[in-house]
C-alpha cells in the first residue's frame, strides 16, 4: 500500500503550509480592540500553545471532518471551494482522455502493424515532438489561431459539458491537454504491441487462418492493453501537470488554476486544500487504475 | 581487460578487436543515427551559445526602448534586432539567449542535484543490502507523487523564486535516476572484481566509489540527459505559471507568459520563447533515446 506514506507527506505539507502563515491566528480571531491576556486565552484555546505534533494530530482530525478552514481572501470555507472547482477539473481530464486515448492507441497500433516503413516513422517523429511540446504552447497556439479568429471560445467555461455552450468552451481546453497525451500512449501501444505479436498465441491465431487485423486488434492488442493502462495510469500525473498549466491559460474554473492562484496571493489554507485533493484524486485515479489492470488481466486479480 | 591477460592474440585479433571496439563505440553510434547526430549537434551549438550568452547576446537582455515596443521580426523600427522586440522594447535575440542561459541552467542544475542524491540512494540500495527495503520504498512513494505538486507544493511553503523551482525540479529528479543506478549497480555487485576488490581489503567506500560509482556513471549519466528534458520542460511550465523565475528575469517559460497578453498584436513575443523550449527538449529527447538505444543492446532492433 504506497498510498498511505504518500497521503502522510502530502498532509505534512498541507499542515506546514498553514505553519508558514504570516499572521497570527490568534490576533485575527481576537480582533484589533483585543487585549493581550485576549489573545493567549485564545491562543489557548486554539491549541496553538500545543507542541507541534500535537497540533498535527488535531490537524488530521479536522481534515477527516472534512474540515480545511477558510480561504484567506474570500473567507469561504475551503471545502466549499475545492467543491466548486473539482467537476470542472474532473470534466477537463475526461474530455481529454476520451479522445487522445483511443487516438493515441489507433497510432500506436498502425505504427505497429506497419513497422518500419514510413508510417511508423512518421507516428513516432510525432510522438516525440508530442512529449516535448510545452503544454502551453499547444494553448498559445490554438488561442491565436483558432481562438483568435472567433472560432471557439477560449475564456472560461460557460457551462456544464451537455450543454451546447459548455461543450464548445471545453474544446479548446480538452485539445490542449490532449496533444500531449497522444504521443506518450501512441508509442507505448506500439511498444506493447510489437511484444505480444511475437507471441506464441498469436502465432497460433494466425497459423488457425484469423485474418491480420483480427490477430492484431482480438489477439494482440488487448494483451499489450496492459503496459498501456499502466502508462495512462503513471501519466496521469504528467496530465494532472497539463492540467493545472491549462486551466490557467483558458481560465478554466477548476482546482489546477485554483491552487495557483492560491500560491501567487498567498492564501495558505486555499492553497493547502488545493494542493491536498489534487494529491488525494491522483492516488484515487491509481487505485481505479490497479482495478482496472485486474479486469483486463484476470491473472492479477486471482494473484 | 588488458591485452597481458590475452597473451594468445595476435597482433592482427588485437587491431581487429580495436577495430570492432571503436565501431561499436557509442559516440559512433550516434553518428550513424542522423536524427541524433543533429540533434547532439544542435545541443552543442545551444549550450555554448548559452553559456556564452553575456559575450555573445547582441544587447543587454534587460535594457528597454519603449520606442521599440513590440517591434515585429524584421520591423523597420528596429533593424538591429534580428527577432524584433518585446513588449518592453528589449531584444529578443539577447533576451532568448539570457533565457536559454537561465532555463538550461535551472534544468541542469536540479537534474545534477537531483541526480546526484539519486545516484547516491541506487547505489547505497545496491550495496547495502539491508537499506534497499527502505530506500526503495522511499523512492516509490517520491515517484508515485506528480512532479508538478512538488513544484507546488514547495512554492507554496518557501514562496517563489529560481532557488524553490530548483529545489522541486531536484526532488522530482532524484525517484528514476535512484531506479536506474540500483539497477545498474546491481549488476555490477555481481562481478568479480567486487570479490577480489573486498579480498584485497578495500574499504566500502573505497569499493562504492571505485569499483561501483565509476562503472555506473555512464547508464547513470544517460539517464540524466533523458530526465533533463523533462526537468526543463516542468520548470518553464512552473515558471510560466509564475511559481518559478520572476520577471524580469530572461527566463523561457516566464517570457512566453509575458508575451500571452500581446498574443494577437505581437505574436513572436511569446512564440520564439515557446519554440526555442520546445526545440530544446526535443533535442534532449532524441538525443536520450539514442543513447539509451546504443547502451542497451536488447532494445535495438
Amino acid at each position: 500500500m504506497i498510498s498511505l506514506p504518500v497521503l502522510l507527506g502530502v498532509l505534512l505539507i498541507g499542515f506546514l503550509l498553514l505553519q508558514v502563515v504570516p499572521t497570527d491566528p490568534a490576533t485575527v480571531v481576537a480582533g484589533p480592540t483585543a487585549t493581550k491576556a485576549e489573545i493567549d486565552a485564545i491562543r489557548n484555546d486554539l491549541g496553538l500553545n500545543q507542541p507541534l505534533w500535537v497540533q498535527f494530530g488535531r490537524y488530521l482530525g479536522r481534515v477527516f471532518q472534512l474540515d480545511l478552514g477558510r480561504s484567506m481572501i474570500s473567507n469561504r470555507a475551503v471545502v466549499d471551494e475545492i467543491a466548486l472547482t473539482l467537476w470542472p477539473t474532473v470534466e477537463l481530464m475526461l474530455a481529454c482522455l476520451i479522445w487522445a486515448v483511443p487516438l493515441g492507441i489507433t497510432l500506436g497500433t498502425l505504427a505497429a502493424r506497419r513497422r518500419g516503413t514510413l508510417i511508423d516513422r512518421a507516428i513516432m517523429a510525432l510522438s516525440v515532438m508530442g512529449v516535448s511540446v510545452p503544454v502551453f504552447w499547444v494553448g498559445l497556439l490554438l488561442i491565436q489561431y483558432v481562438g483568435g479568429a472567433g472560432l471557439l471560445p477560449f475564456q472560461g467555461r460557460n457551462g456544464p459539458i451537455w450543454t451546447p455552450d459548455g461543450f464548445l468552451s471545453i474544446i479548446l481546453p480538452a485539445v490542449t491537454l490532449g496533444a500531449v497525451f497522444v504521443g506518450p500512449v501512441a508509442r507505448m501501444t506500439r511498444t506493447s504491441l510489437l511484444e505480444t505479436l511475437g507471441a506464441d498465441y498469436v502465432r497460433t491465431a494466425r497459423a488457425k487462418g484469423a485474418s491480420d487485423w483480427r490477430v492484431t486488434v482480438r489477439h494482440a492488442l488487448r494483451n499489450a492493453m496492459i503496459p498501456v493502462v499502466t502508462l495512462v495510469g503513471l501519466q496521469i500525473g504528467f496530465l494532472l501537470g497539463g492540467s493545472i498549466v491549462t486551466e490557467t491559460m483558458f481560465a478554466w474554473p477548476g482546482v489546477g488554476r485554483m491552487a495557483v492562484g492560491a500560491i501567487t496571493s498567498s492564501d495558505f489554507p486555499l492553497a493547502q486544500g488545493a494542493i491536498l485533493i489534487l494529491a488525494v484524486g491522483f492516488m484515487a485515479i491509481n487505485l481505479a487504475v490497479d482495478v482496472l489492470y485486474a479486469y483486463l488481466d484476470p491473472r492479477i486479480a486471482r494473484g | 581487460m588488458t591485452d597481458a591477460a590475452l597473451p594468445l592474440q595476435s597482433e592482427a585479433d588485437q587491431r581487429a578487436i580495436a577495430a570492432i571496439r571503436r565501431k561499436n563505440a557509442v559516440w559512433r553510434r550516434i553518428l550513424r543515427d542522423p536524427p541524433a547526430a543533429v540533434a547532439a549537434l544542435f545541443l552543442i551549438v545551444i549550450v555554448g551559445s548559452a553559456m556564452l550568452a553575456p559575450w555573445i547576446a547582441p544587447f543587454d537582455p534587460y535594457a528597454s526602448n519603449m520606442r521599440l515596443r513590440l517591434c515585429p521580426i524584421g520591423g523597420a523600427r528596429c533593424p538591429d534586432f534580428l527577432l524584433g522586440a518585446d513588449n518592453q522594447g528589449r531584444d529578443m535575440v539577447s533576451r532568448i539567449l539570457f533565457g536559454l542561459r537561465a532555463t538550461l541552467g535551472i534544468g541542469i542544475a536540479a537534474v545534477l542535484v537531483g541526480g546526484g542524491l539519486g545516484a547516491l540512494i541506487g547505489l547505497s540500495a545496491a550495496y547495502f543490502k539491508r537499506l534497499d527495503q527502505p530506500l526503495m520504498r522511499l523512492v516509490d512513494v517520491l515517484l508515485s507523487f506528480p512532479s508538478i505538486l512538488f513544484g507546488l507544493a514547495i512554492a507554496a511553503v518557501m514562496g517563489t523564486g529560481l532557488f524553490s523551482l530548483v529545489v522541486a525540479l531536484s526532488i522530482a529528479s532524484i525517484p528514476s535516476i535512484a531506479r536506474i543506478a540500483r539497477g545498474a549497480a546491481q549488476s555490477i555487485m555481481q562481478q568479480e572484481y567486487m570479490e577480489a576488490g573486498r579480498a584485497v581489503g578495500l574499504g566500502d567506500g573505497a569499493l562504492i566509489w571505485r569499483y561501483l560509482a565509476l562503472n555506473c556513471w555512464p547508464t547513470i549519466l544517460i539517464y540524466m540527459t533523458l530526465q533533463l528534458g523533462q526537468a526543463i520542460l516542468l520548470g518553464a511550465a512552473l515558471s510560466f505559471l509564475g511559481l518559478g523565475a520572476q520577471p524580469p528575469t530572461a527566463e523561457l517559460g516566464s517570457m512566453a507568459a509575458d508575451g500571452r497578453k500581446f498574443l494577437s498584436i505581437a505574436p513572436h513575443v511569446s512564440t520564439l520563447p515557446c519554440a526555442a523550449i520546445f526545440l530544446v527538449v526535443l533535442a534532449f529527447n532524441v538525443l536520450g533515446d539514442a543513447l539509451r538505444d546504443a547502451l542497451d543492446p536488447k532494445l535495438r532492433q
